[in-house]
């Protein structure tokens, strides 16, 4: 029957199936393309791929380690461009969301802009702010902004009722504390889920500003290595990438569990 | 001095007269039950005295101070609660002294005094939720909660300001028979701590203004009744109270008369609801002259 629950064990029974799945039918493909090719490094086994994490964990040549200097400039990246674009997008979504003089002032640039796909505007942050981190932090957080910004100015106007505004000014709030202890925190919750919602969003815009125009990060290192066709490296970045992702999502998902237990599940 | 003072108060949206010339004065201590027909005006004029809606012409005073937007002298409890929900009961109820004693730079830069001073708002919310019947459920959020327990929470909220009149919306509409008949008495016992508090040669600490469309409600829990209507000689200029009489006193450990209810339920009906009724309006808004008769 449609939406018959199941039992958890069968669930987790599923979800391991599902990942054995992958990892058989990827083992099949695998073993199928080295017979009919010894040296094929697109689908590679396992000793390709102990093979391309000694590269990434050894210096090179030229001394650098390659996951750690990826790591590091990646992850960099990431957080300056998320911390600035979900500050900004909160601050204008809050101002949006309380002040209709403000509402009507961002809302059509932000209609604007959310239609614009970010990683198209690469050119005009390249020309602006140039290659250096600042290029990477405007393409993350302009990215993420207007979405962001406007998922802020609906939960703030319509999660939180006028009675409880009004009731917060009777209680003898004034307009800051009205702002701050009432329409922050009652939203909190939802400015979290949609961070959530944004880090994918995010790493896509990094990756493709670094494919086009880096010399170091995950986005460099998967364009030079999947030119040479060395899957090996690439899939193990994925894979990094995914976990990145994964840890990003679980962090915030128990920031708001601890910041907000009233929320629910 | 009164407790609430309104004045010739007169509003309109566009050509749609909805007040006209509005008076009422509420005494400290008093429990006033209002009542009118559905869109006569009773939410415009509760909004008014809130201060959120401030009325086009005609003045609104709350112990001699001014309405002119929402403040503290004035407590509002609402249909819908409108609890914190990201606050426990205890905090909801804390949540009024904190913003009223302190401000953000008190509770940042001084924070072992911020601390002491917390400790003694949550004591304080904690008593009256006590008084109020949920010492046991203090920390729980509202979404843990019922509705009759959130309502209890609400008016928690609003007596711990000590406002100088608390407006209750409808307080009770959303509520089932029996939490409704709980919470009837519960505004019983604030009438009573009125009647001591006057016993004793003090100021009666509760001064209360009902809005319901209850009006077996509205005779039984307040000590005044006033209806608010379209229905008089000059209803196109829009509605005005059309009744102010007092209503039968109960104790909260008191049967209720509903005899007595009765014939002036039925008067209150034909005053304020009938609208073939086109009366001069004065004929039952003889409240103050009973008064004065009286004493």
């Amino acid at each position: 029957m449609i939406r018959e629950p199941i039992q958890l064990r069968t669930r987790v029974i599923l979800g391991i199936a599902s990942v054995c799945l992958l990892l058989v039918a990827y083992g099949w493909l695998s073993h199928r393309q080295h017979r009919a090719n010894p040296k094929d490094t697109t689908v590679p086994g396992l000793r390709q791929f102990v093979q391309g994490w000694g590269r990434l964990v050894h210096a090179d040549a030229a001394g650098h380690v390659w996951i750690i200097e990826d790591a590091r400039a990646t992850y960099g990246r990431l957080l300056a461009g998320l911390v600035c674009g979900v500050a900004l997008a909160t601050l204008v979504g809050m101002a949006m969301g309380c002040f209709a003089a403000a509402e009507a002032f961002f809302h059509p640039p932000l209609s604007l802009l959310a239609k614009i796909p970010p990683t198209a505007m690469l050119a005009v942050y390249f020309v602006l702010v140039g290659t250096e981190m600042k290029m990477y932090v405007a393409m993350i957080s302009l990215g993420i902004f207007p979405t962001l910004a406007q998922a802020i100015h609906q939960a703030a106007k319509k999660d939180v009722s006028d009675h409880a505004i009004c009731k917060a000014y009777t209680l003898g709030a004034s307009h800051f504390e009205a702002i701050w202890n009432v329409v922050f925190r009652q939203i909190l919750p939802r400015i979290l889920e949609n961070v959530r919602l944004q880090v994918g969003p995010a790493m896509v815009f990094l990756i493709a500003a670094e494919w086009a125009v880096s010399d170091v990060g995950f986005g460099y290192r998967l364009r030079i290595q999947s030119r040479l066709l060395n899957m090996n490296v690439v899939y193990t970045y994925l894979v990094i990438l995914a976990a990145t992702g994964f840890a990003m999502d679980g962090a915030l998902s128990y920031v708001r569990r601890k910041c907000c237990p009233w929320f629910g599940q | 001095m009164h407790a609430l003072d309104v004045q010739k108060v007169s509003h309109w949206f566009g050509a749609n007269r909805v007040l006209w010339d509005v008076n009422l004065q509420v005494a400290a201590g008093q429990i006033v039950a209002m009542v009118g027909p559905s869109g006569c005006g009773k939410s415009t004029l509760l909004r008014a005295i809130l201060g959120t809606h401030p009325p086009r012409e005609g003045v609104i005073l709350a112990d001699g101070i001014r309405i002119d937007g929402p403040t503290r002298h004035v407590g509002i409890v609402y249909q819908d609660y409108a609890l914190y929900d990201f606050l426990t009961a205890r905090k909801n109820v804390a949540f009024g002294p904190m913003l009223d004693e302190t401000n953000p730079a008190f509770r940042l830069f001084r924070f072992p005094a911020w601390r002491r001073l917390r400790r003694r708002h949550l004591a304080e919310a904690t008593a009256l939720l006590e008084k109020v019947g949920l010492e046991r459920a203090a920390d729980r959020y509202p979404s843990e909660m019922s509705g009759g327990m959130r309502q209890r929470v609400a008016i928690a909220q609003a007596l711990v300001m000590r406002p100088k009149i608390l407006l209750l919306d409808e307080p009770f509409g959303a509520l089932d028979e029996a939490t409704r008949e709980e919470l009837q008495l519960m505004i019983l016992s604030l009438a009573e701590e009125n009647r001591l508090a006057r016993q004793a040669g003090g100021q009666p600490p509760h001064t209360i203004l009902l809005v319901t469309h209850e009006l077996n409600e509205a005779l039984y829990v307040a000590e005044r009744v006033i209806g608010l209507s379209q229905f008089h000689e000059d209803g196109a200029r829009g509605a005005t109270i059309v009744y102010d009489k007092a209503s039968p006193v109960f104790r909260p450990d008191q049967a209720k008369d509903v005899e007595a209810l009765h014939k002036q339920r039925e008067e209150l009906r034909a005053a304020v609801f009938d609208p073939e009724n086109l009366k001069k309006h004065d004929r039952y808004v003889t409240f103050w002259k009973d008064h004065a008769d009286k004493r």
